[in-house]
């Protein structure tokens, strides 16, 4: 198997970043990282990644979290005899907002935990290869092409409008 | 369309009179009168949507604004339909004559029509102020120099701000003036915002109906994109959660307090017939169907799918006003006092603010977001 050649290239915006991208897809050379200091819509769409599964974590801890509320509610209520002027022990009417803050908790939890559990985080390993003006104001994308093919791949992405070095 | 719309509007008056030269002229008060806050709220809320949308310096929603802005063509019709209310307002009263609980200064009907009519010429006023400067701003956009359109600009910014402090004090006037008068024990200082962020709400409805008629007649000749619908569905997700906050917010205290005077008002319209079954309806219809719905985000960038929504939700708060007016103006009601001349009286409402809408958008086709043919 021919050795691998990793090509580092700075785009100055998202949209020459996304159009290096979608380049790529229809090229020879692999593509194997992005560095990106913003959220940017536009390489999320290059990219073609797949619908974020986060939300349905974020749902089922906003529903458990509801549940858990209004049972807490509940089971504080008969343990203690908690009666307020009069009111039935069990009063969902309040509870609501028992359960509406545990809704929020809980989603909140269910998130974190979903985005971590997603993106395989902790990483301990640091980036082999990174641009650190990729946390200013720089998008990175890393390629790798078979040995040989180094310098047409820099070409391509200096034709793209970016500014291509060989690691 | 040409004819029915007009058709609408006669089919609507001749019910009106219909009934109102009948056995039960206050069952045509009573439709005119919510129809009346229903419509007049969807203009002053749409208008709104542009307003706001322009003080925050807000791009996205640009092809939308044109279209917010063609609902102020109710205004005049609002204005007069107010000053109609006149007429009949030994019906959409019912606490003249009656014990008024120390609101005897207030509620007076001079003092009542003056202070409201004041009210919405200066909030009608201050819309079309805002609407001429909008529309010399696009006409502009060419031949004025970039000082000449940041000036016009900083004074539709000016106008605006007076809109929105307006847009809220005019409206909770109206609230309570109109709706929680009718029960004039009754009192709920969250009743004005939950008024005017529920206007707002059907302003939205009403928005994204004619974003979505537009899209479908001009297709891809109109500037909005499946993204415009999913903000603007957003949006009106928010505004629906809100809107059913300010119900909650109001109803958790009466409930706390548990007053005879504040409960009696909520348990009429909400455990006794026949009006339990309409408030479910309005909490179903108003709230949870959109909010499990809107949930999804692929449904909100759907134009048919959300004209039919928003009018599900259209009907709800039509249904809520019935049952916010309906027990004070039908005391004793067996049944509900409803019926085909209120479906009637409806639609000619309909007609008159799609009539408005439609010969705003003629008249002024730079409201209207579709990119210019070119001339062959």
């Amino acid at each position: 198997m021919a050795a691998e050649k990793k090509v580092m290239a700075l785009f100055e915006n998202d949209t020459r970043a996304a159009s290096a991208i979608e380049g790529l897809a229809g090229s020879p050379w692999k593509l194997e990282q992005v560095h990106s200091p913003i959220p940017s819509s536009k390489i999320l769409s290059a990219l073609k990644v797949k619908k974020s599964r986060v939300g349905y974590f974020t749902l089922a801890g906003g529903i458990i979290g509801f549940l858990s509320g209004i049972s807490l509610a509940m089971y504080s209520g008969i343990q203690w005899n908690l009666v307020t002027s009069g009111k039935p022990v069990i009063a969902f009417i309040p509870f609501l907002i028992v359960g509406f803050e545990f809704t929020v908790l809980f989603a909140v939890f269910g998130n974190v935990l979903g985005f971590l559990l997603q993106t395989n985080l902790p990483e301990f390993r640091s980036l082999q290869v990174y641009d650190e003006r990729c946390s200013g104001e720089h998008f990175g994308i890393l390629a790798t092409c078979p040995e040989g093919q180094e310098n047409n791949l820099v070409a391509f992405f200096q034709e793209k409008g970016g500014e291509a070095k060989l690691i | 369309m040409n004819r029915i719309l007009p058709a609408l509007v006669i089919i609507g008056l001749g019910a009106f009179l219909f009934q109102v030269s009948g056995q039960h002229p206050e069952k045509a008060w009573q439709a005119y009168l919510v129809n009346f806050i229903l419509w007049s709220a969807v203009a002053q809320g749409g208008l709104l949507f542009s307003v706001v949308l322009h003080v925050t310096k807000a791009r996205w929603g640009r092809p939308l604004q044109g279209l917010a802005e063609s609902f102020a063509a109710f205004f005049p019709i609002s204005f007069v339909l107010f000053l109609l209310l006149f007429l009949g307002r030994t019906f959409v009263f019912p606490w003249l004559g009656g014990d008024l609980h120390g609101k005897d200064a207030w509620l007076t009907i001079p003092f009542l029509f003056s202070r409201d009519t004041a009210g919405l010429l200066i909030l009608y006023g201050l819309g079309f102020v805002y609407l001429y400067q909008g529309l010399k701003l696009k006409r502009s956009q060419n031949d004025k120099s970039e000082s000449g359109q940041e000036a016009l600009q900083s004074r539709m910014t000016v106008i605006g701000v007076l809109y929105i402090m307006a847009y809220a004090l005019v409206l909770s006037l109206l609230a309570f003036d109109l709706v929680m008068s009718a029960d004039p024990q009754w009192i709920s200082t969250l009743f004005a915002p939950y008024a005017f962020v529920k206007a707002f709400y059907v302003g939205l409805g009403a928005l994204i109906v004619v974003a979505a008629i537009v899209h479908l007649r001009h297709g891809e000749a109109s500037s909005l994109n499946p993204s415009h619908f999913h903000d603007l569905g957003k949006l009106f997700f928010g505004f629906c959660m809100l809107w059913a906050d300010f119900f909650y917010c109001q109803f958790i205290v009466i409930w706390y307090g548990n007053i005879p005077e504040e409960t009696s008002y909520i348990i009429q319209r909400t455990m006794t017939l026949p009006w339990s079954r309409l408030a479910w309806a309005v909490f179903i219809l108003s709230f949870v169907i959109p909010f499990i719905v809107l949930l999804n985000k692929q449904v909100k960038t759907k134009p048919r799918f959300m004209i039919s929504l928003c009018s599900l939700v259209f009907v709800g708060i039509w249904l809520e006003h019935f049952l916010l007016l309906g027990p004070a103006l039908s005391p004793g009601a067996d049944s509900l006092p409803m019926g085909m001349t209120d479906v009637l009286i409806t639609l000619g409402f309909l007609g008159l603010m799609a009539m408005a809408v439609r010969f705003a958008l003629a008249r002024f086709p730079e409201l209207l977001p579709v990119q210019k043919q070119e001339v062959k």
